[in-house]
């Protein structure tokens, strides 16, 4: 066919040399096989490349491509089948050295034969669609030496074995091991996976299993987690010394599996070991090590946080309902400050700063704060504490340092306006009695809060303030109008505060005794004076006073009381002994006040300027009270404070509360409206999502009284019910 | 290595050359001459004689050896007269060279400097359907039933013959790889799509298209492939009203895809489809006169919708208004261009659905005419920020935002253009009448840069 194509070409001079030497084919082929054989016999120094690199191309030129090509074929086998013989009959440990060497034998030859054969490999192969010589000599390689019947079962026993010993410890020849695997992926990632890869992870996955058996039986939590630790970076330095890169994934897996999914429960809850254990201690390598173990398998970490965030609930939820806590509010705070401190600092260090467990500490304290329903008052009495007296001597760094800390927990809170009603009374006396630390403090917490919850919640809380600085003013301008007519008489220092910014209570006055009287009305005639269309109304419950007082034997002392017991010792002035009822009838405080008042001044140790008969801890309505002369005191200045219960007592507490309920009617009502109005017609479980979405930042509404302030609303006709579907509301503009 | 030893000796037909390793070096290791100076073969010579290196004797032709020689030293292929280029080229690749030669033969490609560079005779005369240029400068030209294959030295491969198959369309998969599309004949249930070698004309892959799981006959259209998705995108058209869009993978040849033909979208029929890598669309244009009204779509198959269509329904009354008559994507993907029978510009954005047509003002007067009867539909083509639109006997070269003419391709037989292609830095222009085509190249670079 070949000749009958080539007459249309009319090259009679081919045609005529085929003719002449018919063996021509044969010879030629002849020279190439030789030249083969002394390839692969390490004898290749007598060739000379070009006459061979010729008769290859005539060859192909005389389109005896197809001899060229399959007789390599032939030969190329034959010689492997030698070579295979060779490497079979290699004695134990030789068996991998000889299998290396004659590898890189063969490809030194397949590259010279490839030399050869480039004619062939560059116009014959691609048109007639063959494999390409290099391609060639490592199928056959592949075929002949890797899968032959003797030496597969052995290559692939050999390789577990050594990787088994390396394993328990043993020193084997890495880079022998290097060569053998590379040449396995140079035969295609197939044959790697096929004939290694695959029964290397079972072998893998069935020693560790084993192996993690025997570790959990014998070993706490934490050394545990070393050991697997250990051996996931043993896998992976393995495969970064002599297995191909993307088996790290697959034998890391395994690891993972067998050594950590399997067991994950277990070791989470292990006794006197797991992860509740670390937490108590603060483990933070120990912790850190599981963090990043469990990283690696599904569930891991969700598995760790579940148990952190019961963890954190029961200890939290003791934490607020143990009665002995509850005693201190101070100390309470600092507990779950401390508590928050400690697990911030395992999930910073420990646990990456993840922000799902970050997540998860968050609503755990979210959860058991709000489980005690004095969280809000307690940590208001926290800051007074501290502003009253704790951040004495502090940077104002570390101030804002605990502020911020206490600006946590009250994100926390859900009925935020319950804190902002005792905030506000704590402020207010902290103002009143002037013993807040630091005005920059004071500030800086008001505007944390307005940052947090908006101008309106703060509105009242720097009211306060203003009427501070404007009292200061006033009393400046009293004075010096007053200026020609202060003689002896007290010096006075008025407060005038706005009705509603303070948490000021209805009392009735006090009889004042008559030297205050005067000043009082002086101040009140200049006070309206200035201001016109304004009522004053004392608020003697909140006052203090400085009172010179001599005692027995000439000594003098000057007292810091409250109003009361200022009004109080004034009726000493005129007389020794004065029986309760007196006083009560004199002074006219009210009686919860006035034994308060009177149990300060009499039965404090060291502050008792009065005496009492009979001598009690109690005030009782027959007692007697008689002016101590004997008082002695090692300073000049006395201070006699008031005897309160710093935490509300149980009444007090139950009308703060009322208050908020009461507060809360018309921002409930207010939410209503404003949604209806913008909506017109909606369902009753949608408004009550919509209100709660709307005042979380404040509070938490309770759904029946929204469905209570609804029936209000629609009593007061803002709203209506639907006619047909009666669990609708519809707005009436 | 010693200054000495990098000295090469060669006896070649009798001339001795001197040349040293480096400039060897430059041919790379899977040629004949880094072969010949591999290490493997040089046991014999200790690590060079004395003064000389290696001497080798080579049995070819001298004065061809002296070109390839002088190619690697310089990079440039100066042939001598008195060498025929079909010597030099077998020489080359007996060396292993004939990719230096190629790669010297011809300069990237630029529309404004193309020089003619070649002029090949067709088999049959006129009514070409297609030229289509390969991806390493050869092409194939369809005609009839047959596709004729060109490698980049111009010769003639064995053709790949249809059997009596109209062709439609044809396509470069690889060098090695051509894709022709072909019409269906009443009754004999072939036409359709297959794959052939283009250095031997044999079929290797039918594709085949099936419609609810069963495998039926096809018309197949204009074709596309996407590089990014190894795909290849045909227009096709079935006996029972299948028309649509076929997608097959590339690697495997099997169908992967069918988009049906929505009412309102003309996509069985197309005279122009194009893959547009950027937003992962494909353009298709069915235009006058396949059918009365053109029309021209954006598909994404990943949505199976229609994201941007025109159609001149409606607009265009009488003949001797512009008619758009040939259609591409933008390089950049942003709008399309297209062209009329006066050979104006228009070009509409695909960012935006409303608009029409933008027609450039540009319209050459002498153009102003109706075209002869026998000319030519103009065809558009871009590459590297040019386009080129061919109307009757010469391609126009337009440059620039403004897309200014700047150069006209234009050789005075053959007839009109019916189609020509850009491709392996080459463009190559079918003409209607005897079925020539031409073949132009830009220049090597000068001398002096």
């Amino acid at each position: 066919m070949s000749a009958q194509k080539k007459r249309n070409f009319k090259i009679e001079a081919f045609k005529h040399r085929v003719e002449v030497d018919p063996k021509y084919a044969e010879k030629t082929w002849k020279i190439l096989e030789h030249a083969i054989h002394e390839i692969y016999n390490h004898n290749a120094s007598g060739l000379s490349f070009e006459e061979l690199y010729r008769n290859a191309y005539n060859m192909v030129l005389h389109k005896y491509g197809e001899k060229l090509y399959s007789g390599l074929v032939t030969t190329m086998t034959w010689h492997l089948k030698e070579i295979a013989k060779s490497i079979e009959a290699a004695q134990g440990g030789l068996f991998l050295e000889e299998l290396n060497r004659k590898w890189g034998d063969h490809n030194k030859a397949l590259q010279m034969i490839r030399d050869i054969l480039m004619y062939m490999d560059r116009t014959f192969v691609p048109s007639n669609r063959k494999t390409p010589v290099h391609e060639l000599g490592l199928n056959l390689w592949r075929d002949n030496i890797i899968h032959s019947h003797k030496i597969q079962t052995r290559l692939l026993d050999t390789l577990l074995d050594l990787i088994h010993r390396e394993r328990t410890g043993e020193v084997i020849n890495r880079g022998l091991m290097r060569n053998i695997t590379k040449m396995l992926m140079d035969l295609g990632s197939s044959v790697y996976q096929e004939d290694f890869e695959r029964p290397f992870l079972e072998v893998s996955a069935s020693f560790y299993s084993g192996e993690s058996q025997q570790f959990i039986e014998c070993c706490d939590c934490g050394d545990y987690l070393k050991k697997a630790e250990r051996r996931l970076n043993e896998e992976m330095e393995r495969v970064s010394h002599y297995l191909d890169a993307k088996s790290e994934a697959k034998i890391t897996s395994v690891v993972e599996k067998e050594m950590i999914a399997n067991h994950m429960q277990r070791l989470v809850h292990m006794e006197n070991s797991g992860l509740v254990n670390m937490l108590v201690d603060d483990k933070y390598e120990d912790l850190s090590r599981m963090y990043n173990l469990f990283r690696r398998v599904p569930e891991g970490l969700s598995t760790i946080r579940d148990v952190m965030t019961s963890h954190l609930r029961e200890t939290g939820k003791q934490l607020v309902s143990d009665p002995e806590r509850l005693r201190d509010p101070v100390d309470f705070v600092q507990r779950l400050l401390d508590m928050k401190d400690k697990h911030d600092k395992i999930i910073s260090i420990a646990f990456n700063n993840d922000k799902t467990f970050q997540n998860a500490l968050n609503s755990s304290f979210e959860y058991f704060i709000n489980l005690n329903n004095r969280s809000p008052e307690f940590i208001s009495l926290y800051v007074d504490d501290k502003l009253r007296k704790g951040l004495k001597g502090v940077t104002e760094e570390d101030v804002e340092v605990v502020l911020d800390k206490v600006m946590m927990l009250f994100r926390y809170l859900q009925e935020k306006d319950v804190f902002e009603k005792y905030y506000k009374q704590h402020l207010a006396k902290r103002l009143l009695s002037g013993k807040t630390v630091s005005d920059d403090a004071e500030r800086s917490m008001i505007v944390k809060l307005k940052t947090e919850c908006g101008y309106q919640f703060t509105s009242k809380l720097e009211g306060m303030f203003t009427d501070m600085r404007t009292s200061q003013d006033t009393m400046q301008g009293f004075y010096a109008s007053q200026y020609s007519e202060t003689g002896d008489g007290p010096t006075l220092a008025v407060q005038v505060l706005t009705t509603g910014s303070w948490p000021t209570q209805p009392s009735a006055p006090c009889n004042l005794p008559a030297e205050i009287l005067g000043v009082c009305e002086k101040f009140r005639a200049y006070y309206l004076g200035t201001h016109t269309g304004r009522r004053l109304t004392w608020q003697t419950n909140m006052g203090t006073a400085d009172i010179k007082a001599t005692f027995g034997k000439g000594q003098k002392h000057e007292l810091n009381v409250s109003t009361y017991q200022m009004c109080v010792l004034m009726l000493f002035n005129s007389a020794d002994r004065l029986s309760y009822k007196e006083i009560e009838q004199a002074t006219e405080i009210p009686a919860a006040d006035l034994k308060r008042c009177l149990q300060s001044l009499a039965c404090v140790k060291g502050k008792n300027v009065l005496r009492k008969e009979p001598m009690s801890k109690d005030i009782a309505e027959d007692d007697a009270f008689y002016f101590n002369d004997k008082f002695t005191s090692k300073f000049i200045k006395v201070k006699i404070g008031t005897v309160v219960a710093q935490k509300e007592s149980e009444p007090e507490k139950h009308e703060t509360r009322q208050r908020v309920e009461e507060d809360r009617k018309p921002q409930i009502e207010a939410a209503i409206v404003r949604i209806m109005k913008s909506r017109r017609v909606l369902d009753h479980n949608s408004i009550v999502t919509e209100v709660t979405t709307q005042l979380q930042s404040r509070f938490l509404p309770n759904p029946v009284v929204i469905k209570k302030r609804i029936e209000s609303l629609i009593e007061r006709e803002f709203l209506e019910r639907d006619k047909a579907d009666r669990k609708l509301y519809r707005y009436l503009a | 290595m010693a200054k000495g030893s990098d000295r090469v000796r060669f006896i070649v037909g009798g001339k001795i050359f001197e040349t040293t390793t480096t400039t060897l070096a430059s041919a790379g290791r899977h040629s004949m001459l880094g072969a010949l100076l591999d290490d493997s073969w040089n046991l014999r010579q200790p690590a060079a004689g004395v003064g000389v290196g290696g001497e080798y004797f080579i049995d070819r032709n001298p004065a061809c050896f002296a070109v390839l020689l002088d190619l690697l030293r310089t990079g440039e292929l100066h042939v001598p007269p008195k060498v025929p280029e079909r010597l030099l080229y077998r020489e080359a690749l007996f060396y292993g060279l004939l990719d230096h030669v190629r790669a010297a033969r011809w300069g990237p490609f630029d529309g404004n400097l193309l020089r003619p560079a070649a002029s090949v005779a067709g088999r049959a005369p006129g009514d070409g359907t297609a030229i289509r240029a390969g991806p390493d400068g050869g092409c194939c030209v369809a005609h009839g039933s047959m596709v004729h294959v060109y490698d980049w030295m111009l010769e003639e491969h064995r053709p790949i013959s249809l059997d009596y198959q109209q062709v439609n369309d044809v396509g470069y998969l690889d060098t090695q790889s051509i894709v022709v599309t072909a019409r269906e004949r009443l009754g004999k249930g072939d036409g359709g799509m297959g794959l052939f070698c283009s250095s031997t004309g044999e079929l290797r892959h039918r594709f085949r298209v099936a419609h609810d799981n069963q495998v039926k006959s096809f018309t197949a259209g204009a074709l596309s492939f996407s590089s990014s998705d190894h795909t290849i995108f045909s227009s096709c058209k079935g006996r029972c009203n299948e028309y649509g869009i076929g997608v097959w993978d590339q690697n495997t040849g099997q169908q992967v895809d069918f988009f049906y033909e929505p009412p309102g979208c003309l996509l069985g029929d197309a005279d122009k489809l194009q893959w547009l890598d950027g937003s992962n669309c494909l353009m298709v244009a069915t235009l006058f006169p396949r059918t009365d009204n053109c029309f021209i779509g954006l598909l994404d198959f990943r949505e199976k919708s229609v994201v941007w269509s025109w159609s001149d329904a409606g607009i265009t009354t009488s003949l001797d208004e512009k008619r758009v008559l040939h259609a591409i994507a933008m390089e950049d993907g942003r709008s399309i261009c297209v062209v009329n029978q006066y050979e104006d510009l228009g070009f509409m954005d695909l960012r935006s659905n409303a608009g029409g047509v933008r027609w450039s003002s540009r319209s050459r007067l002498m153009n102003r005419k109706l075209p002869a009867e026998e000319s030519c539909y103009p065809k558009l083509a871009a590459h590297g920020g040019q386009l080129f639109s061919s109307m009757n006997d010469s391609i126009s070269v337009f440059c620039g935002p403004e897309w200014v003419l700047t150069s006209s391709l234009r050789r005075s037989y053959g007839g009109s253009i019916c189609d020509f292609s850009i491709g392996g830095d080459r463009l190559f222009a079918l003409h209607s009448d005897e079925n020539v085509f031409d073949v132009w190249e830009t220049p090597p670079s000068p001398i002096i840069y």
